[in-house]
């Protein structure tokens, strides 16, 4: 996650945040599809720039709601492991998004989530899309997600 | 009936109908994997396949949805690389809103993986 700031997420998180970047930017086919910029990375938060892919398009020629929730759950688990001690899999217990507008194919949006709370082995985050001129609000989202579920932990949530 | 969204397509969404029950579909494909370690499906494309069938099910119903006020989903399993199966159920469709709620099912139906509910106007 270049150019981002990752100062302050523990160090072993921070190595893995980096371990697997290039691996969801080049061999991930859903992230290599998004495109996901890194704008911001710090302890319990994450913004992330994308340009809205036309393969996602719904009948009406806007921006299927479905991609934002994609959007938002990726950066949502991304967030929950900045703001961990220690690398363990994660995943999404639930998710709820608002669509408060519509948005067009190719549109530049950001995608800002911060973790609001840890408890124990459940994270709470929450998180909105919004264009990246004007900031116009395209979605809200929060969640709740489960830290330490079974799994390996190669290649990582996000 | 129009030739499938970009959004369908993406998904390999398809509906299929057994008497009065419709069933949609999600073709597995490689790009829906989220997490490739446990090789499961991305929990925003189970969600996006969730919603797209309540909107269907809804046209189904003859009316047209307008715009999705909110989509909340809860993941009851880990999901596996395979084709899932979804069942819609309107809680209720008023004049302007409708409540619908949609099961996503794998392993033959058998797997519950997960339960999402929306909100959407009509038109």
């Amino acid at each position: 996650m270049s150019n981002a700031s990752t100062s302050d997420i523990n160090p072993t998180i921070g190595a893995m945040l980096r371990s697997a970047r290039d691996f969801l930017a080049h061999e991930h086919s859903l992230f290599r599809t998004l495109a996901l910029e890194p704008v911001l990375i710090g302890r319990g938060q994450a913004t992330f720039a994308l340009t809205l892919p036309p393969a996602f398009a719904d009948a009406s020629g806007f921006i299927h709601g479905g991609l934002c929730t994609i959007v938002l759950d990726s950066i949502f688990g991304l967030t929950v492991f900045t703001a961990m001690e220690d690398v363990k899999p994660i995943a999404t217990i639930n998710l709820r998004t608002d669509y408060v507008a519509k948005a067009r194919p190719g549109a530049r949006v950001r995608c800002a989530a911060q973790c609001d709370a840890v408890d124990n082995d459940v994270a709470y985050v929450s998180g909105r899309l919004a264009l990246e001129q004007g900031g116009g609000l395209i979605a809200t989202a929060s969640g709740a997600f489960m830290i330490g579920t079974k799994g390996p932990m190669k290649g990582m949530r996000v | 009936m129009n030739a499938a969204p970009p959004i369908a397509a993406w998904l390999g969404f398809s509906c299929e109908r057994e008497g009065e029950e419709r069933r949609y579909r999600l073709a597995f494909n490689e790009t829906h994997i989220g997490n490739p370690a446990i090789r499961a499906l991305h929990g925003g494309v189970i969600a996006a396949f969730l919603e797209l069938a309540m909107e269907t099910a809804l046209r189904a119903e003859g009316r047209v949805p307008e715009a999705t006020v909110n989509v909340t989903i809860d993941y009851l399993a880990s999901s596996r690389p395979e084709d899932m199966t979804a069942q819609v159920r309107a809680i209720r469709i008023g004049r302007r809103l409708a409540f619908l709620e949609a099961e996503g099912r794998q392993s033959d139906g058998s797997r519950l993986v997960a339960v999402a509910r929306a909100c959407l106007k009509l038109a």
